[in-house]
């Protein structure tokens, strides 16, 4: 039986069907489980972004995105309220890095200005380098500083230079990353005051 | 209207990326394995090269189709590495037997590349890429044909580069391999340079 | 039919005499890209080897029934069929690392070792004796990769599994940051493969 020509095509159908079947069940079984993990990874790198929000696990982080953060289809943002007042916005950026895509969030408070913190939720700079904006040394920086109503709402510069309002340390090395980021997140930010003033004029 | 005209600047941008500063054999070392075996003289890794231009441009937007229309709607985005395969070993069965059919002249020259396409990671390496990545169709054949160009040029290359070095003296463990390892280095290190025009 | 080989044998071919690495050259494609840190190339390691001793057992066990001329179908669909487990397991259970590895589990599929111990060993031999031939070309390719993500990730950030090693992490060790960036894996490679053929060239020699 083996040598008839019918005998590969079954064989491969039966092969294929077994393994499938094994593959579908075992995705269904997964598929909640992944798809949680990818929401709850954005929702992580949002909440991070306002480091005074208390939490203790992923459950937690899932309830409070869900109650405390709405977003704002028009300004292109998430508004972070809590006992009925606005506290402030989170500010997703993104776009391409030294070598694949950087992604994070910025918190902004209530008064459009000052900076709450910065997050990150995928960069794939490199190791010890590039990477570093990830640690907190450099994200802490950002806490506390005020945005520009300009062009360039925020700066990245070399460690020699002092430093204005806006600006903080790139990472000593990562000059190409530092450059990418600045540009990247200034572009976002910038489009976010754009529609908030937009929206302001035209309620 | 604008927002084509950005896709096919984005796609313009993305392609030069992919030939230059995120080359996928020197940044992603996919592909090695012919890289270091065909790259001992120009003429067939000229050929091997054209031929991995052409599988990978069409490939990887055969496989865009495939992910978004085929995949995506059936949920089932993990079957993606066996239908990838699938339709690049197709799409190589097919290519050979036109090209053999009618004009026997190219066939002779990069008929017996083709096969040894099906198992290059890089082929495969350039579609899961734009999966993860997220392109849209045009950046995608940018990203595809510029993957494939950025491969040719790195083989192309390593062959002119690795004839010269017949005529040197090499440490006798570092003959064949290893030599070319660090030659591939090196032009790596050129390629990373590029980085600044891309600002 | 040929005699099997005992199994320390496998072993030892798997792990150093036929070292898929610095002897066969083959499948570096796919992993040497995340060998910039130590803890990246474990995972994927333990992955790649899982999925080159599974399939030589399911490929064995299904060579008596395989018609010849659609092995190669058989045994793609086989191991695509142990990466996308191990892809769902990490996308699920520990999605920072799958993110991390990217698209380079999915290309443990097209790694000439896996298909290539499925052809030359497992479609012609029993379960058992392809399992460890799978099993140990495996851990011959992991210690080699491993060997080369350490001194990376040493040279060039001073760390172990992102632990700080005494003088390296100091300021006295001023690191090679080209360790992590691309150039380095094949620096790192080309020397690994020197040292370990001129060891075996010794070794054959005495």
């Amino acid at each position: 039986m083996r040598d008839k020509p019918y005998f590969a095509v079954i064989y491969m159908f039966i092969l294929t069907a077994f393994f499938s079947a094994l593959l579908i069940g075992f995705s269904r079984m997964t598929r909640q489980r992944v798809q949680m993990n990818e929401q709850l990874n954005f929702e992580w790198a949002v909440v991070q972004a306002f480091p005074k929000i208390q939490y203790q696990n992923n459950q937690q982080i899932h309830q409070i995105f869900t109650k405390q953060f709405a977003k704002d289809e028009q300004i292109g943002a998430y508004l972070y309220q809590k006992d009925g007042r606005l506290q402030g916005y989170a500010v997703p950026f993104s776009g391409k890095g030294f070598w694949d895509k950087i992604e994070g969030v910025i918190g902004i408070a209530a008064d459009k200005k000052t900076i709450t913190g910065v997050s990150f939720y995928e960069q794939k700079e490199t190791p010890g380098l590039g990477a570093r904006i990830d640690e907190d040394e450099f994200r802490r920086q950002f806490i506390g500083k005020t945005i520009e109503d300009g062009p360039k709402p925020i700066g990245i510069v070399p460690s020699a230079q002092t430093l204005a309002e806006n600006q903080v340390h790139a990472v000593t090395g990562a000059t190409q990353t530092s450059i990418r980021l600045e540009a990247l997140m200034n572009q976002d930010i910038r489009a976010w005051l754009d529609a908030v003033e937009k929206k302001e004029v035209a309620p | 209207m604008n927002n084509i005209g950005s896709e096919v600047w984005l796609a313009m941008v993305t392609c030069f990326a992919a030939v230059f500063t995120n080359n996928i054999l020197l940044t992603t070392f996919l592909g090695m394995c012919p890289f270091t075996s065909v790259s001992r003289e120009v003429k067939t890794a000229a050929g091997l090269g054209g031929a991995v231009v052409f599988v990978m441009t069409f490939t990887t937007v055969l496989n865009w189709l495939a992910y978004k229309y085929v995949l995506i709607p059936l949920e089932l985005e993990f079957f993606r590495f066996i239908l990838f395969i699938i339709i690049i070993a197709a799409f190589v069965q097919f290519v050979e037997m036109v090209i053999d059919r009618y004009s026997p002249k190219l066939y002779q020259s990069l008929g017996i590349f083709l096969p040894l396409i099906t198992v290059n990671c890089a082929i495969l390496g350039a579609s899961l890429f734009m999966v993860i990545r997220q392109y849209s169709f045009i950046v995608t054949i940018g990203y595809g044909f510029g993957s494939g160009v950025g491969w040719f040029l790195a083989i192309l290359a390593m062959a002119g580069i690795r004839q010269r070095l017949n005529e040197s003296r090499v440490p006798e463990g570092l003959r064949g391999p290893g030599i070319t390892l660090i030659i591939a280095g090196l032009m790596a290190l050129a390629f990373i340079g590029f980085t600044g025009v891309l600002n | 039919m040929i005699p099997t080989k005992p199994t320390k044998e496998i072993m030892l071919d798997g792990l150093w005499r036929d070292n898929p690495i610095f002897r066969q050259i083959l499948g570096i494609c796919s992993t040497l890209a995340i060998t910039n840190v130590v803890l990246n190339t474990a995972v994927m390691c333990i992955s790649l080897t899982l999925v080159t001793a599974l399939s030589c057992l399911t490929v064995s066990f299904l060579r008596n029934w395989t018609p010849r001329n659609i092995r190669m179908m058989v045994q793609t669909l086989i191991i695509a069929f142990y990466v996308i487990i191990v892809d769902l397991i990490l996308k699920a259970y520990w999605p920072q690392m799958s993110r991390n590895l990217g698209p380079f589990v999915g290309l443990i599929i097209t790694n000439c070792i896996v298909m290539g111990r499925c052809e030359a060993f497992a479609g012609s031999n029993r379960p058992l004796p392809s399992f460890m031939d799978g099993l140990f070309n495996g851990i011959g390719y992991s210690f080699m990769l491993l060997a080369i993500s350490v001194v990376r990730e040493l040279l060039g950030m001073g760390t172990i599994l992102g632990i700080a090693m005494p003088y390296f992490s100091t300021p006295y060790w001023d690191k090679w940051i080209i360790m992590v960036m691309p150039p380095g894996a094949f620096f790192a490679l080309a020397s690994i493969i020197w040292l370990c053929r001129s060891m075996k060239r010794k070794g054959a020699k005495s």
